[in-house]
């Protein structure tokens, strides 16, 4: 029991950093970015292919440099963020909206096709795996105690990442990339170099991305294709629209009950009456299901609270308020 | 118009753009004078707001140049002639409807320092942070002057179209540019507020603001502006006092009498 | 020089499959100014149905009609459970593209709750290939493309000749003139939905048995070719879209012959993204951008 706490709060920290890097992208800045998976999947290869020796014939896969983990792991952000900087050049230079989501949708499919195909990359379909309990050894942990270990490296992490979001929500650099999304025209008119701000936006949220990449591999051990379903996705998006977009409590909030449906609906759908002979039977179908309650929970929160269970939060001004002539009414 | 020893704020010489095979300007020139108001006018079609997002480079011109304290503004980008001190309006207003209207009036000051994703996380030096406080301290004045004080913390987009155009006033008076260009600052706006728009555009001049006025409410034009500019077809055909304009006869064909009945 | 015109042979058939998918989206991009993110999902319940019908008849051509009609039933179902009601509420185009994602993860799920996840084989006889001319194909392949030109055909009769295409076209250029000239958008929307559903559910068929076999998730990467070819061609702009499929489908097939055809769909994108950072309007307008322009 407590082993299914533990790993249930390691997820839900590296995924919640996943949701505050999304945030930055979309929630901030404005822009459905259907592309940020990918960063993800960027950060966790490069961690394994850096922390692992090099490759074994008959698997394939670059590096195999068995570095440090700390060292994997900045290393893989900075590859994360490079990526995101390739594709944000092109698709933030001119486009918006849907067009937008659409290249960002080809960039990851891009992505995701060539380390599932190009096998000298990252061993094709296989994948790369070997990550054995990165940094135990420094501690001396033994396997029983180190998932208590990474359950508590990962929870930090995701306390540090939401301070780093909270000091950006509050600060100019946040404000400036709201403007952008609130309305472009009026922040070019009042100075702001939107390509410029928008690109910084964007890596950022990048580079959170590989981050939540490099930690959930350390989690997995492993990482390959299965790792990109389009359940884990949607979850994703949806808990950053869940949640609140522009607001990093509602973003954790999201994670917190998405987290908390897609749990506890793989647990009790299989109890329903007659769904559980089907579980052993046809077991894809239980995720199926699963998948489509996920699916309505997305559209019907799309059309009755898209803003989110909790909205973004404004600065209030708590000064007293002088009297002069000329009051509006 | 007296001849003034100072520039002129502005320069315009030889402004076109076409689309498709239609030209909106076509060799537009003026200048406008420094510290007034000018107005720009003209019938639906004569190519103002084109002008605008030419001068303010939101489009890019096929030919001419502008010329503003000294620099040639064509082919920059919007956000650098901005930095440079030419702020323009748009005919919706538009605010940045999610943030507050004292968030909208604050972030009218672009800093480069503050706004760095390093100030971002690591906080403002102390220098900086004194600049932020007294500028948020200008902030709620300026907001206090338009009357907007009680709606500071309201959502910006919540607001009437009236109130929206005196948050953007707000927003020019916060950011100081040396040359404002309004685009229709009375398009949608009830006229009872005209005289404290008026007043406001005053205002930006006695504080050091050159402006130039586009607006088909020529009451208003009247009332705010020294010198006015005339547009039709794409290219100027008139120019100087309002009172002269009205027996310009190339003004009164271009309006088809609306000038007579002002 | 003849496996050049040996594999635009194939092209076409591909191209045919492409074009009619295209078309269909388009015109639902038209009608009501959104990318429906599960329009492959109609040719994926299309082939389901065909199969259906096949298994029980042994007929291929009611198994087309089977494929046409499902597919009428299931675009005529998004447009009237989702996608019409998120626009009557004002939904930003980004909100109800997002909606329409959501919308195809739904649908795939719940095929696979009916049909089970794995692969379902289905061929039809394609009959002996012959020479035509310096193409060989198999008379199945012929069976397509004429089927894909004679619908092209009916639909272009449709637009131009109907008083429903004239509403159509009313419509996809203005909804609220449209409105005001007593056209009720929501019916045509509702009627266009149903016509390209007919055409998508159809090509799902000659797709499915084109591939030889199909399952929940087909039509979603056949769909992500088919926004290649409609944005190619100008979303919205229904002919310019089935000049787009052709390009698309031409260059896919060579493509496939020398790199790895697994790389299509990669290569597909890549195309997409040349297409819309140089010509977002379509191959075949000219758009000048800057972002405000």
């Amino acid at each position: 029991m407590t082993n299914y706490i533990v790993s249930i709060l390691t997820e839900g920290a590296i995924f919640g950093i996943m949701a505050l890097g999304l945030n930055v992208i979309w929630g901030w800045s404005g822009d459905f970015d259907l592309a940020y998976y990918g960063y993800v999947a960027v950060g966790a290869y490069m961690t394994i292919v850096l922390t692992v020796g090099p490759a074994a014939a008959p698997a394939q896969y670059i590096l195999g440099l068995q570095l440090p983990y700390p060292l994997a792991v900045v290393i893989a952000v900075i590859t994360a963020m490079a990526v995101g900087l390739v594709v944000g050049l092109i698709a933030l230079r001119h486009l918006r909206g849907i067009y937008f989501s659409i290249v960002t949708l080809g960039a990851v499919y891009v992505m995701y096709v060539f380390a599932g195909q190009y096998v000298p990359l990252f061993d094709g379909y296989n994948g790369v795996f070997g990550l054995f309990n990165p940094m135990g050894d420094w501690f001396g942990l033994d396997i029983y105690e180190y998932p208590w270990f990474l359950m508590g490296l990962c929870l930090l992490m995701f306390a540090l990442v939401f301070l780093l979001m909270w000091r950006i929500s509050g600060s100019r650099f946040g404000m400036a990339l709201r403007t952008l999304r609130e309305d472009e025209r009026a922040a070019a008119a009042f100075g702001r170099d939107i390509y410029r701000l928008k690109l910084k936006g964007y890596v950022l949220g990048a580079g959170v991305g590989g981050f939540a990449g490099a930690l959930f591999a350390a989690y997995l051990s492993a990482f390959n294709t299965s790792a990109w379903s389009p359940v884990e996705i949607i979850v994703l998006y949806s808990a950053v629209l869940v949640g609140g977009r522009g607001n990093i409590w509602g973003v954790a909030l999201g994670v917190l009950i998405m987290g908390l449906l897609v749990q506890e609906s793989t647990r009790f759908l299989p109890e329903l009456p007659g769904l559980g002979e089907l579980n052993t039977l046809h077991p894809e179908v239980l995720l199926a299901l699963r998948g489509v309650v996920i699916g309505l929970v997305l559209v019907l929160f799309l059309r009755f609270r898209p803003q989110g269970l909790l909205p973004e939060r404004r600065f209030v001004d708590k000064q007293p308020v002088l009297d002069t002539a000329l009051q509006t009414a | 118009m007296s001849a003034t020893a100072t520039a002129p704020a502005l320069v315009v010489r030889g402004l076109t753009k076409h689309f498709g095979g239609v030209y909106a300007v076509e060799d537009c020139s003026f200048e406008a004078p420094s510290g007034q108001v000018t107005g720009l006018i003209g019938p639906n079609g004569a190519g103002k707001s084109t002008a605008i997002d030419l001068i303010s480079g939101f489009k890019l011109p096929d030919r001419g140049t502008v010329l503003f304290k000294g620099r040639a503004l064509e082919g920059l980008p919007p956000h650098v002639i901005s930095r440079l001190g030419l702020i323009r309006t748009f005919q919706a207003p538009r605010e940045w409807p999610g943030l507050t209207v004292l968030e909208n009036v604050v972030m009218a000051r672009w800093n480069s320092g503050r706004e760095s994703f390093l100030r971002g996380v690591v906080g403002l030096g102390r220098a900086q942070r004194g600049t932020a406080a007294s500028e948020l301290v200008r902030a709620r004045e300026i907001l206090d002057e338009f009357g907007l004080a009680n709606l500071r913390n309201e959502r910006a987009g919540n607001l009437s179209g009236g109130q929206k155009r005196l948050v953007e006033f707000a927003r020019i008076r916060m950011a100081q540019p040396e040359l404002v260009i309004l685009d229709e600052p009375m398009g949608g706006v009830n006229p009872v507020l005209g005289e404290r728009m008026a007043l406001a555009i005053e205002a930006f001049v006695a504080t050091g603001t050159s402006v130039i006025v586009v607006e088909h409410n020529l009451p208003f034009i009247e009332r705010v502006t020294q010198h006015v500019i005339v547009m039709a077809l794409g290219t100027v055909i008139a120019e100087g006092p309002f009172e002269s304009l009205r027996s310009n006869q190339d003004v009164i064909d271009a309006y088809l009498g609306e000038v007579v009945q002002a | 020089m003849n496996e050049a015109l040996l594999t635009l042979g194939f092209a076409l058939v591909t191209a045919s499959i492409l074009a009619l998918s295209a078309v269909a989206f388009t015109l639902e991009y038209a009608v009501t100014n959104v990318a429906n993110v599960s329009h492959g999902e109609i040719l994926t319940v299309g082939a389901y149905a065909a199969y259906l019908v096949h298994e029980r008849t042994g007929n291929a051509i009611a198994a087309a009609i089977a494929a046409a009609l499902a597919g009428g039933f299931a675009a005529l179902l998004m447009q009237a459970a989702v996608i019409g009601p998120f626009i009557r509420f004002g939904a930003t185009p980004t909100i109800v593209f997002i909606a329409t994602l959501g919308m195809s993860f739904v649908i795939q799920n719940t095929l696979v709750i009916f049909f089970g996840a794995a692969n379902v084989a289905y061929t039809l006889d394609p009959g002996a290939p012959q020479h035509l001319g310096p193409f060989l194909l198999t008379p199945l392949d012929l069976e397509i493309i004429a089927s894909a030109i004679a619908i092209t055909f009916v639909l272009y009769l449709i637009i131009s000749r109907t008083k429903f295409g004239k509403a159509l076209r009313a419509v996809s250029q203005n909804r609220e003139l449209a409105r005001v000239t007593g056209i009720n958008a929501t019916r045509v929307a509702a009627a266009t939905f149903f016509l390209a559903g007919l055409i998508a559910g159809y090509a799902g068929f000659i797709l499915a048995e084109s591939v030889g076999s199909f399952n929940p998730y087909f039509g979603f990467s056949f769909f992500l070719i088919t926004l290649t070819a409609a944005v190619a061609g100008g979303l919205g702009k229904a002919f310019g879209t089935m000049v787009g499929a052709v390009l698309v489908g031409i260059i896919l097939e060579f493509a496939g012959g020398y790199i790895s055809a697994s790389y299509n769909l990669a290569f597909a994108f890549a195309i997409l993204a040349i297409v819309i950072l140089v010509r977002p309007r379509g191959l075949f307008t000219n758009a000048r951008r800057t972002v405000f322009e």
